[in-house]
């Protein structure tokens, strides 16, 4: 039985205290309210329903009209009214988009702008407050810094001394700019300067807030970044360096992530490496951190070493691998920390085969392959990720070290994962480990892993059709023929030719390349592409006269170059194709692809030239003839001095077997 | 023996301790900085006008925070949550463990008023959700519901719950929240300094002998030449023996203590 001072509380009956013409009644409503939703989602989102915002959103404005009635009153009354809804409406957004959605619906924004104009100071705190709750969800509205009044607005902002007020100010420019062109009037405006000297001079929040903007501001503008490190002598980007080390373990992560988007962005600055091995001990440092700070930390280190393998090796002098290693271990990791540290891993294993060895050494594997089980589902693709990163060590995958059930039937099951992104990496790490030298890829096979390739090559998600595309080109890649013929016959002609036509120009070139893999190697597996009436050998010659992308022409060329290196019937078939798929010039593809600018399509061109004409089989002649005629031979004589050596080879050869049978 | 370790007499430590320029002004802040931290408001506000030392913080601040403490430590969680939203209604929004702590709290003091009822309606109200909101809260949230289950709560395993010492817990984690919301240290620099002067005797206590503080209350300076009189057994009493002989009991200036050095460092070569 509900006791009496339950009762008091019901929702509705709280709702109906905040429409009370009593203004003590209202106050008292209006605070009772933000006390019970505060730290409570379960709360909000129920008054959320009830329609509790656009009722707060009201009394806010018909309170802000009154003060402006009587000439910006402070009356007590009206001012508790105004506090109490700003906070109230602050704590709906308070991360919880629902909630920023549901005070910019009711129209509360303006309302909120109009209190950082009210004599009393506790209004403008809280209607700062409110409005930094906001900015710090993506569905803040967009500013509009590039307008002479917006600009002088949130100047006046970051001069406030108030905390709350700069730190609006600060919020603004991390949420919303975005361009170069408003980084630049940022920086036009001066408030740069302004936010320097909240680094030096600011309380704690206020020199975390400049942080995140400054480095807003200088993401990707290598112009802004110099002018405002101007011609001074000295340390530029000192007072950022010192931060890095500062007692709070937050500054210290956005000082560093300040000085990564600089480093990031402009080749000048940061680039020796003492301050580089500084920022990688610090980052690593942080992971102690058990709070957000931590877990941020690691996705700071991915962005600092990702693509670098000079920092990389640095980050494994500095024990990086041993060190996320360490935490890994801890077990019972918040997602967000557990994904970090996995992507961290992948990143630093991404090209440095030393840090393979070092991060196989540690056993750090079996841990990555717990990890595809995890109920998050960034925590199962950051794992995906990192076994991508890791079995691109082609010491390891000879020795079929990764070719086990630990690490294949997980991976397989992910296969069927809600996720299309888990998917994707999934057969990221699959398409590496598959490509087994020794050929011996019984446990993927035997755990069905084949069946569900072709079945994603199905997919909605192009995502996901090329990359199953792609694992299935390295499954095959110089795979015995049995194999071979399994995948074909589980695929069928009439699927792959399709996918060869495939709307996405990705999925058709690995569709391309797939081809290419299976016909390789033996004269019996060139009868793939004769299957269903010659269904795949049309789909190239189609998809090589109306594709634009070199990589189509490349994949495609080298699949018909493939099946030019088998019998008369076959290299019949293939002159075919050149010439009887012709634009409305007249022109085949073929004189297209010797002209291009790319060097591997003129050389996977030639090459199929080469097999046509070579002169051991007795249907040269006329093949040659038939070149001859559509002014190939003589677009051949113009690259016998082509840049790319491989391209002037061949073409002499052709040339060379086109001479054997004299001048025709 | 041991590596004959370089001696530093009280005489000479302090010499050298009066060489050293401690400003006042710095002592006063951190005997502010102490008063302020652990929310001595009126003591700050007498230090204040008798020193002229500046608070870093407003003191009228420190008056809410402490009224928040007390709330809490008198059991009064309800009212202290008013405070700090009041205060500033970040706090709990962003603070989910101090949050569920103080709902906890909250429960606590429902079940020692016997008002089980209402405890059990809160818990599935209230906390219940938080448990499903973060799963780390579940186990502690299972803790104090047991509560309900015992007849005689004072000797349950989980009795500890119902101590001062839980709602003193509670107070000092939303004091540190609020401290922190302002920007300021949780901890003073007092203890701090304290824990340093430990540190860094042991750390000189590998290589010289001085005179040492052992007693952080009233901070005297111990004699070196007693502690080593403390170690060491027979060895010693032959050396001061020794000393006697050759100085007599009469040798009071600084040649005593050298030539009593370099006497204990021919004995340490036999």
């Amino acid at each position: 039985m509900p006791s009496a001072t339950v009762n008091k509380h019901r929702p509705s009956e709280l709702l109906s205290r905040l429409a009370s013409a009593d203004p003590e009644v209202k106050v008292r409503a209006l605070r009772e309210l933000k006390n019970q939703i505060i730290g409570n989602r379960t709360k909000k989102l129920s008054f959320l329903k009830l329609g509790a915002v656009p009722s707060v959103a009201c009394i806010l404005a018909d309170s802000i009209d009154e003060v402006t009635e009587n000439n910006n009153c402070d009356n007590s009354n009206t001012n508790n009214i105004l506090v109490q809804s700003a906070a109230a409406l602050g704590s709906f957004a308070c991360g919880f988009d629902a909630g920023v959605q549901a005070v910019l619906d009711a129209g509360a924004f303006p309302s909120l702008l109009r209190l950082l104009a009210n004599p009393n100071e506790k209004v403008v705190d809280a209607g700062a407050r409110a409005l930094r709750m906001i900015y710090q969800s993506k569905l803040a509205p967009k500013y509009d810094f590039l307008q002479q009044k917006n600009m002088e607005f949130l100047i006046s902002l970051l001069s406030c001394e108030k905390e709350n007020v700069s730190g609006l100010g600060a919020s603004i420019i991390t949420h919303s700019c975005a361009t170069n062109l408003e980084q630049k009037a940022l920086f036009d405006a001066g408030i740069l300067r302004k936010l320097d000297s909240l680094l030096e001079g600011g309380s704690l929040s206020q020199r975390d807030a400049s942080l995140e903007s400054l480095a807003t501001i200088f993401r990707n503008n290598p112009e802004v970044i110099s002018k405002f490190a101007g011609p001074e002598i000295g340390r530029p980007f000192s007072s950022i360096i010192d931060l890095a080390k500062d007692r709070h373990p937050r500054t210290r992560l956005l000082a560093c992530m300040c000085l990564i988007v600089i480093r990031n962005a402009s080749p000048h600055f940061l680039q020796d490496i003492g301050i580089k091995t500084k920022i990688i001990h610090i980052l690593l440092e942080l992971l102690d951190d058990p709070g957000q700070v931590g877990d941020e930390a690691p996705f700071a280190f991915s962005i600092l070493i990702a693509q670098k393998e000079d920092i990389q090796k640095l980050a494994l002098e500095a024990n990086a691998i041993d060190k996320l290693h360490h935490h890994l271990q801890k077990g019972s990791l918040h997602p967000r920390r557990f994904e970090g540290i996995l992507l961290a891993l992948a990143d630093m294993c991404s090209k440095l085969e030393s840090c393979r060895s070092r991060f196989l050494s540690l056993q750090v594997l079996n841990l990555v392959a717990d990890a595809l089980t995890d109920y998050n589902s960034g925590v199962r693709t950051a794992a995906c990720v990192c076994l991508k990163s890791v079995t691109r060590s082609i010491k390891n995958l000879s020795a079929g070290y990764f070719m086990n059930e630990i690490i294949v039937i997980p991976l397989v099951q992910l296969f069927l994962d809600p996720s299309s992104s888990v998917q994707v990496a999934a057969l990221g790490a699959v398409s590496n480990i598959v490509v087994d030298f020794t050929t011996r890829k019984s446990v993927f096979v035997q755990c069905g892993g084949m069946n569900q390739l072709v079945q994603l090559a199905k997919s909605m998600e192009s995502s996901v059709r090329s990359n199953a595309l792609w694992a299935l080109k390295n499954f095959v890649f110089q795979a015995d023929n049995r194999l071979k013929e399994g995948v074909f016959s589980e695929l069928t002609a009439s699927l792959l030719s399709n996918l060869i036509c495939d709307p996405e120009p990705s999925v058709q070139e690995q569709a391309l390349a797939l081809v290419r893999n299976l016909v390789d190697g033996c004269i019996n597996l060139i009868e793939f592409v004769f299957a269903e009436g010659g269904l795949i050998l049309e789909a190239i010659g189609r998809q090589l006269q109306c594709s634009s992308k070199a990589e189509i022409g490349i994949q495609g060329m080298y699949a018909l170059c493939n099946v030019a290196s088998g019998n008369e019937f076959h290299k019949e078939a293939v002159i075919q194709q050149l010439f009887t798929q012709m634009d409305d010039k007249n022109q085949s593809f073929v004189i297209k692809f010797l002209q291009s600018n790319d060097s591997q399509l003129r050389i996977a061109t030639v090459w199929t030239i080469v097999n046509l004409t070579c002169p051991s089989s007795h249907g040269a002649p006329g093949r040659l003839e038939k070149l001859h005629n559509a002014g190939i031979t003589s677009q051949l004589k113009n690259m016998v001095n082509d840049p790319c050596v491989d391209v002037k080879l061949r073409v002499r050869t052709v040339l060379g077997q086109s001479m054997a049978f004299g001048d025709n | 023996m041991g590596t004959s370790k370089k001696v530093i007499t009280r005489e000479e430590w302090e010499k050298r301790l009066s060489d050293v320029k401690i400003r006042k002004e710095d002592m006063n802040k951190l005997v502010m900085n102490f008063l302020v931290t652990e929310g001595y408001v009126e003591a700050a506000e007498k230090f204040r006008m008798e020193s002229g030392t500046e608070p870093d913080i407003d003191l009228a601040t420190i008056t809410d925070r402490m009224a928040v403490k007390k709330a809490v430590q008198c059991g009064n969680v309800e009212d202290a949550i008013e405070k700090v939203n009041d205060l500033n209604p970040e706090i709990l929004d962003t603070n989910p463990q101090l949050f569920f702590h103080l709902q906890q709290q909250r429960l606590i003091e429902l079940i020692r008023n016997g008002k089980i009822e209402e405890a059990l309606e809160f818990a599935q109200e209230e906390l219940a959700p938080r448990g499903e909101e973060n799963q780390s809260f579940l186990e502690e949230l299972e803790r104090t519901v047991s509560l309900l289950a015992f007849e005689d709560v004072s000797n349950c395993p989980v009795g500890e719950l119902l101590d001062i010492s839980q709602r003193l817990k509670t107070a000092s984690e939303v004091n540190a929240a609020i401290l922190t919301s302002q920007s300021h240290e949780k901890d003073p620099k007092l203890p701090s300094l304290l824990k340093m002067l430990v540190w860094a005797q042991n750390q000189l206590d590998e290589k010289v002998t001085y005179p040492r503080i052992n007693d952080l209350s009233n901070a005297t300076l111990e004699d070196p030449v007693h502690l080593q009189s403390h170690q060491q057994n027979s060895i010693q009493k032959e050396r001061q023996w020794a000393v006697r002989l050759c100085y007599g009991p009469h040798q009071t200036n600084l040649l005593q203590p050298l030539a009593h050095l370099s006497l204990l460092s021919n004995f340490t070569q036999m």
